[in-house]
């Protein structure tokens, strides 16, 4: 049985790792609650955006919060155009499942074509900063990162519930029709939505870029656990993407501490197919 | 059974007997490498069509199960020294009972199950791929096989694959063919359609399901133990990496990935020309295209490369309309005859209670009209009596069997059918299929070729006869409905369910639709008659029940039930009642 | 005159459910039409509110074509829907639904006002306007719905059976609340199972049977006809003097 303080310092990491799939699970959560499109691209499209905060860093010194504020309305815009080729070519919902693996497919391809399958790391100068609370040390970057997913989270959940067109879109997800009879314009809710999305998925790239060691296949590493986040936290709920992403960080990271490191993957698989026979009513 | 596709299917044989001489003949060792991988990837998307071609359930998680196959053979032959031939089974079976532990959990839920199913199989080579990589079977450094003993049935080791590869992709594609020309085949065909109806007519869906999930994840964990041994180096990475599922989906889709020559000519193209790209970087670009072509057929060719050429051929060279026999005289209803009986059924949903203490029977022969406001719960009636929900308290019996907390098919097997007041009939089916499909699944238990000609009859006695090859969307609303009632009397029913089965017909139809009612009474079937036409249920019905917010507020002749005061007041309100 | 239907024809695919409907409502107006179940009332309602999209015929709402106008810019015109079921979003609360009601631009500026307006009429959601819609009873729901059409300051309210599957207590206080609404110069078109009801508060009506009008008038002049009667029950009078 590991130390207090290693347990600790595991429920530190995981916290933090945590907050990272819930940044991720975010964009996901919206657009399959809302939208009801599986978008397996999702998780590409936040690697690419890891790689062009790399680039953008690397190659031309960018720093990353000014890269995140070209690339994220870039994303917004990207997303936007998926939706305009969706809609164009009607696709139906389960299409979308496999249009948007041929897009994850094409856009991982570009990655590795352009940056190769070697792994990169974005050296930075606050690279290995960190607080230290008591025994336990937080790295700095990870917390940065666990604060905007809480910040986004907290954010979306506002903006959902308070805004207009928030409770504009939760109308139009239970009952588009309804929804249009009041006004509702369902088609532009759908781009709005699919561009935020991207967005997200731009913003939590930059975190993944200065936070882990990039190559191509993190991709589908990702796909199972923010998958498991998303559905254990309920979709379009943002507080529990979060929550569920915070849960599941804890999980692996203790798993890794009182087991072997490597079994961290097991655990969000297992939940999910838990949830999934105790609960299958929940998606 | 198409003339063009019994012949191909006769010369599979022969053009596999055709590949294995010339490996016995002598092939350069490049040919024999080149065969063998296009005689994997056909083996790996045809086995891959099984479930989520026929069936419509994409998996994304195919190479999981091929990963399985290859790092059993890698494992059992190099840490266990059993001989490579007797690790195949294995590794089949492996992979067999890994896909049905999968499906035993996914299958039952309900809602989303497609996109579910399809994310959780993409999760699933994921999580193997770790065990893999964190236990003693890989542990990091990859296994190397180079040292285990191949059985040297020809020359050159290589060749020795190759027919281990003819053999595996021949027998798939055997499979293919066995399974969509048998009940199993419809069966999964139907639930891509429509899964709720194919349970209706009988088709035991969740363990057709697991069946074809099973097979297909043993054939590809089989291409994976032999394709251990032609890599003679195994690493995690290269196994569980997204080229597999990925070139899988495409190929069949391409392919046609309904039909059971379809993945294999999708493999057969993709692969060859896939050649093209080897190593390194053209790799990439190579899985890139792959990719686009993949969304291309997707928003373009849904249906893929073999059937649309198969249309095309039909149009220039139309079927000869398929000689019948003399249409039978519509067959006798068969089963003993049984009483249909709720007693004090109850089901709520939520906080709404849609029926409270239902309690009505039915005789053979005999017209009961169920009418009632709107929300008064006769459609949840008629679904509970079909086993499409359970009752939460009370019974409903047909003769002396129980019909409550049995799965829908078995109702339907026991000789209850129904109609939908929206025609839901398989898209994909001509007239004379769905009808032999309800034939073939139902208490009858034909053979599909009696179940044809079963089925030719009834179209005939609901004057759908001249419609009988026609597809749904060819089909206006009156023969839609009229092929609803086909299907549900070729199950050879002991009651029938019609739903509104008048709504949306204008008068003549309504006649005819009637007269045929009349009809099928006097054969001895008990029927329920959900509708709003009081005209015509006044005139058909023997009995009629009223339902008034779950509860049963009158019953009895049509005319009694009718004047009964209740209903007056429920219908046009206190100031009516005289 | 306000709205003006004219030989309209609308279908489910091929499906036809309305075959000629022909009605008018004049500003202010309380119009029923009724009928017995799976006569069309109800797609008729939603084609007027814009959920359908009629096969043939002309729908004309102070003179405008409606037929040309998208889905959800018909609230716009000034048409406001309560539908069949309530059809409330269930997730949301009380307020949330009234607020979804005024969501278009103008009635937006107005919305505390008009909150106040809808809590004045029902007092009991303003007790309980944080909770979930879906948690309320039947009555209560009805209320929503009817508040959520307010808020969007219609000219013309579109009401399908609003006393469907409520208690006759219920149904009497709806009815008191319509005629308020009426009063402040909103016109109404009703639909109702429930005859005597909406006999009661119409100054005309409209059968629909089987997707065609077969009869109109005024209610004194209908009463008098069996064809009610026929209609609903299917029941022929031996003492039947009207045809």
């Amino acid at each position: 049985m590991p130390s207090l303080t290693l347990l600790g310092q595991a429920v530190v990491s995981g916290l933090l790792a945590g907050g990272i799939y819930g940044l991720l699970a975010l964009g996901l959560s919206l657009s399959w609650g809302l939208l009801r499109l599986v978008n397996l691209a999702h998780f590409a499209l936040a690697l690419l955006g890891a790689y062009l905060t790399y680039q953008l860093g690397t190659a031309f010194h960018v720093p990353p919060w000014l890269a995140a504020l070209v690339i994220v309305p870039a994303f917004f815009v990207l997303g936007m155009a998926f939706h305009a080729v969706f809609a164009y070519f009607r696709v139906s919902e389960f299409g979308s499942l496999l249009v948007t693996f041929g897009v994850a497919v094409i856009l991982e391809s570009l990655i590795q074509w352009f940056w190769t399958a070697d792994y990169r790391r974005y050296e930075t100068a606050y690279a290995t900063a960190s607080i230290r609370v008591g025994p336990l040390f937080v790295p700095a970057l990870e917390l940065l990162a666990c604060l905007t997913a809480a910040g986004l989270a907290l954010g979306t959940w506002a903006w959902l519930r308070f805004t207009y067109v928030g409770k504009a879109l939760r109308a139009s997800a239970e009952d588009p029709a309804i929804a249009a009879a009041f006004g509702v314009n369902h088609r532009r809710q759908a781009f709005l939505l699919s561009g935020v999305s991207a967005a997200y998925a731009g913003i939590a790239g930059a975190f993944i870029a200065l936070i882990s060691t990039l190559a191509p296949s993190q991709i589908w590493a990702w796909v199972g656990v923010v998958f498991a986040v998303v559905i254990i936290g309920g979709l379009a709920n943002p507080i529990g993407a979060l929550l569920a992403g915070l849960l599941i960080g804890v999980s692996e990271s203790v798993t890794m501490a009182v087991a072997a490191p490597a079994w961290a993957p097991l655990v969000s698989f297992s939940l999910l197919i838990l949830i999934l026979i105790l609960r299958p009513g929940r998606v | 059974m198409s003339a063009p596709g019994r012949r191909v299917a006769l010369g599979l044989p022969l053009v596999a007997l055709g590949f294995a001489a010339l490996a016995v003949a002598g092939l350069p060792a490049f040919y024999e490498s080149f065969l063998y991988l296009i005689f994997s990837w056909i083996a790996l998307a045809t086995s891959w069509s099984f479930l989520s071609g026929y069936a419509g359930y994409f998996s994304f998680g195919h190479g999981a199960f091929f990963g399985a196959g290859m790092y059993t053979t890698a494992a059992l032959t190099t840490m266990f020294d059993v001989p490579f031939l007797a690790t195949l089974p294995l590794a089949g079976v492996l992979a067999a009972a890994l896909a049905a532990g999968i499906g035993a959990v996914v299958f039952r839920v309900k809602r989303l199950r497609g996109e579910l199913f399809g994310l959780l199989t993409l999760a699933v080579g994921f999580v193997l791929a770790t065990i893999v990589l964190n236990t003693p079977i890989d542990g990091g450094p990859g296994v190397y096989l180079s040292g285990v003993p191949l059985p040297r049935l020809l020359a050159s080791p290589t060749g020795t694959l190759y027919l281990l590869g003819l053999g595996l992709a021949v027998a798939t594609v055997g499979a293919a063919y066995a399974i969509s020309h048998s009940r199993l085949g419809l069966g999964l065909y139907a639930i891509h359609d429509d899964e709720d109806v194919a349970e209706l007519k009988g088709v035991p869906t969740l363990a057709y399901k697991l069946i074809a999930f099973a097979l297909a994840a043993g054939i590809a964990g089989m291409a994976g133990g032999i394709h251990a041994m032609y890599v003679s180096y195994v690493t995690v990475g290269e196994t569980f990496s997204i080229t597999v599922p990925l070139y899988v989906v495409l190929m069949s889709v391409l392919g046609g990935a309904r039909h059971w020559l379809g993945p294999a000519v999708g493999a057969t193209l993709i692969a060859s020309s896939l050649y093209v790209f080897t190593g390194g970087q053209q790799a990439v670009l190579g899985r890139a295209l792959v990719a686009l072509v993949l969304i291309l057929v997707i928003l373009l060719l849904p249906e893929g490369i073999v059937p649309a050429a198969l249309a095309r051929w039909r149009r220039w060279r139309p079927r000869p309309a398929e000689v019948l026999a003399a249409p039978a005289a519509a067959p006798a209803v068969v089963a003993p005859a049984g009483t249909l009986a709720c007693d004090d059924v109850w089901r709520a949903f939520g906080g709404i209670q849609a029926l409270r203490g239902v309690s009505l029977s039915v005789a053979p022969g005999e017209v009961l009209g169920l009418v009632g406001p709107n929300g008064s719960g006769k459609t949840t009636l008629i679904n509970v009596i079909s086993g499409y929900y359970a009752a939460d308290r009370g019974r409903v019996t047909l003769g002396a069997e129980t019909l409550t907390a049995r799965p829908a098919h078995e109702v339907a097997r026991l000789g209850v059918a129904r109609t939908h007041q929206i025609p839901r009939p398989f898209a994909h089916f001509t007239a004379l299929d769905d009808v032999a499909l309800a034939a073939t699944f139902g208490p009858g238990r034909c053979s599909p070729r009696q179940a044809r000609a079963e089925a030719r009859g009834w179209l005939e006695f609901t004057g759908l006869g001249r419609r009988a090859s026609a597809l749904p969307h060819e089909l206006n609303l009156h023969e839609r409905k009229f092929l609803e009632l086909a299907r549900a009397l070729a199950g050879r029913p002991r009651v029938i369910l019609l739903d509104e089965v008048l709504s949306g017909l204008n008068p003549a139809e309504v006649a005819s639709a009637v007269r045929l009612i009349q009809q099928i009474r006097e054969r001895g079937v008990a029927i329920v008659f959900v509708e709003h036409l009081m005209r015509a249920v006044l005139e058909l019905s023997d009995r009629v029940v009223v339902l008034n917010e779950g509860e049963v507020i009158a019953a009895g002749t049509p005319q009694e039930a009718m004047r009964a005061a209740r209903v007056v007041e429920v219908y046009l309100g206190k100031a009516h009642v005289a | 005159m306000l709205l003006e239907v004219r030989h309209l024809a609308i279908a489910y695919g091929d499906a036809p459910a309305v075959w000629d409907a022909t009605l008018a409502v004049g500003p202010g107006e309380i119009v029923a039409v009724i009928g017995p179940n799976g006569a069309g009332k109800s797609t008729l309602v939603n084609t007027i509110a814009g959920l359908q999209r009629a096969r043939a015929g002309d729908l004309r709402f102070g003179g405008a074509d409606l037929g040309a106008v998208p889905a959800h810019l018909v609230c716009r015109q000034g048409i406001a829907l309560v539908p069949e079921g309530r059809r409330l979003f269930t997730r949301m609360s009380v307020e949330e639904n009234l607020e979804m009601g005024c969501y278009r631009g103008e009635a937006r500026r107005a919305r505390a006002a008009m909150l106040e307006r809808v809590y004045g009429l029902f007092p009991i959601l303003r007790e309980r306007h944080r909770q979930l819609a879906g948690s309320l009873s039947g009555g209560q729901q009805q209320m929503v719905a009817i508040g959520r059409a307010l808020m969007a300051q219609p000219r013309l309210l579109l009401l399908d059976e609003p006393s469907l599957g409520l208690a006759p207590a219920v149904v009497d206080h709806m009815f008191e609340i319509i005629r308020a609404i009426n009063a402040e110069g909103v016109a109404i078109l009703l639909v109702e199972q429930n005859v005597v009801r909406a006999l009661e508060i119409a100054v005309r009506a409209y059968v629909l049977e089987e997707g065609r009008v077969v009869a109109d008038g005024p209610p004194a002049v209908l009463r008098q006809q069996s064809r009610i009667r026929e209609a609903y029950l299917g029941l022929r009078d031996e003492a039947d003097t009207n045809p």
